[in-house]
């Protein structure tokens, strides 16, 4: 039986995450990364396009507050994260799903286990089901 | 003797102001009404949907749709509409995105059943008594239309040649969008009907706005003092502007009243909500990292305020067999 493994869409900023080694070998464990030059990149419509599209969780690596490369892009990302869960649980979906990790990791070792740590989060709460309670997207009748 | 082009006016789920902003192009509307052949117009007029049907195809220049599809006869009329018309203008905030009656989306179908019928305050319904789509009374079977589980914006549920947004649409841009579709001069299907700008980019308020805007807590429009000059973030108000298309002619702004999204979008993007959700996040100041949380906490109910006219087009709405529809 295929034990059902949540897929974890991570946005990496280049600049505190990996920049020293881009290894292969997170890129083969880490399938769906989109890196970014800053994480203040990152806009609301991307991390619900995500989740729209089929990501059981978003997961935004940021640089340490005060430390951003481009003055305080990870800063203006934390804020839109905290709202965007606001947003999530009135559409019926766990804030959970949506996560910002404010650190640096010049080597990129931790990477794979902070999308495990949250994949095994995601784990509990199941597949995303936009369609829950409020949030009968079926298509329109014919 | 020229035959008049056949115009179709027909209101969904929505609250008939949009009907009501059509009567209100004055004497404007005589000159319209003088140009084209009205074959149906449920809120003026006596029409059977039957003379409709036996239409040709085609045979309806443009149908006006107003509101939301919420049950089963909106989306039979509109099929109906949609069939017999050559150009169908999707009218009002709630044919385009699912308008004010979208927000029901973040409750259930047997939520809003249960409140309407049974709990609310003012209900006496001892019996339980529900709306049932087939039910036989006096061995009558009596019908009622299908409330679905979910409202739809219009172009969820039919093809839509043309947007025109507002809560309700102006009348300048009605009377601008009917005049070309009479003269003929129509821009590319799909096209909204509106500047393609932003609201702040038409709002006088926008000369008082600071170099550099912070919000630190959020207040609503009765807990501040508003002068008719100041721009309303800068007073810490939630005004939609920024992510809000421009057109509506600034009434809300001009009478004190921070802009709460009924035109939609701008050109390019289709989740206002999201957009605007970005620009007030940015604009969030906390004195410290401590304290950012209890700042973004005073942004009330923020779904329910940034998808105010947009939620039944947002984002997480959007169906697959849409993808290759043009945002309104």
């Amino acid at each position: 039986m295929n034990e059902y493994s949540p897929k974890i869409l991570c946005f990496k900023c280049n600049f505190g995450w990996g920049y020293l080694d881009d290894k292969t070998e997170t890129r083969e464990v880490v399938k769906n990364m989109v890196p970014v030059t800053c994480s203040g990149k990152v806009d609301s419509t991307h991390i619900l396009t995500a989740l729209k599209e089929g990501a059981d969780g978003v997961l935004v690596l940021g640089c340490n507050q005060g430390e951003c490369h481009f003055q305080d892009g990870n800063y203006q990302t934390g804020k839109k994260i905290l709202l965007i869960k606001k947003v999530l649980t009135s559409f019926g979906i766990e804030p959970e799903r949506v996560r910002m990790v404010f650190s640096i990791d010049p080597e990129g070792n931790k990477v794979p286990l902070e999308i495990e740590e949250m994949r095994n989060e995601i784990s509990a709460l199941g597949p995303i089901n936009i369609g829950k309670c409020a949030m009968t997207a079926t298509p329109p009748p014919p | 003797m020229t035959v008049k082009p056949k115009v179709a006016i027909y209101w969904l789920g929505g609250c008939g102001g949009c009907d009501e902003a059509i009567v209100d192009l004055n004497e404007a509307i005589l000159h319209v009404a003088n140009a084209i052949e009205i074959v149906l117009w449920p809120v003026a007029m006596d029409f059977k949907y039957s003379s409709i049907e036996k239409m040709n195809d085609g045979e309806i220049t443009l149908s006006i749709i107003h509101g939301n599809v919420r049950n089963s006869e909106h989306t039979e009329m509109a099929h109906l509409l949609r069939k017999k018309s050559q150009l169908v203008l999707s009218f009002g905030a709630c044919a385009n995105y699912g308008g004010t009656p979208g927000l029901a989306n973040f409750r259930s179908k047997s939520d809003i059943f249960n409140w309407v019928y049974r709990d609310s305050p003012t209900v006496v319904n001892p019996k339980g008594v529900f709306p049932q789509t087939i039910s036989e009374v006096n061995g009558k079977t009596l019908t009622l239309p299908d409330f679905y589980e979910h409202v739809y914006a219009l172009n969820q549920v039919i093809d839509v040649d043309y947007y025109l947004p507002g809560c309700p649409p102006p009348p300048d841009l009605i009377v601008n969008a009917v005049s070309a579709v009479l003269s003929g001069k129509l821009p590319p299907k799909g096209t909204t009907l509106s500047p393609h700008m932003a609201m702040c980019d038409a709002c006088e308020r926008n000369k008082t706005k600071p170099f550099k805007l912070e919000i630190k807590e959020v207040k609503r429009i009765h807990e501040v003092e508003m002068d008719s000059e100041t721009c309303f973030l800068a007073k810490g108000v939630i005004c939609m502007g920024p992510a809000t298309r421009s057109g509506c002619g600034n009434t809300c702004v001009s009478t004190n009243t921070p802009c709460r999204g009924c035109f939609g979008p701008v050109s390019h993007t289709c989740d206002s909500g999201a957009k605007f959700l970005s620009a007030i996040a940015s604009l969030l100041q906390a004195e410290n990292d401590d304290q950012v949380e209890s700042v973004v906490d005073t942004v009330v109910d923020p779904a329910g305020y940034f998808y105010r006219f947009t939620q039944a087009a947002s984002i997480l709405h959007k169906f697959d067999e849409n993808k290759n529809r043009r945002c309104p």
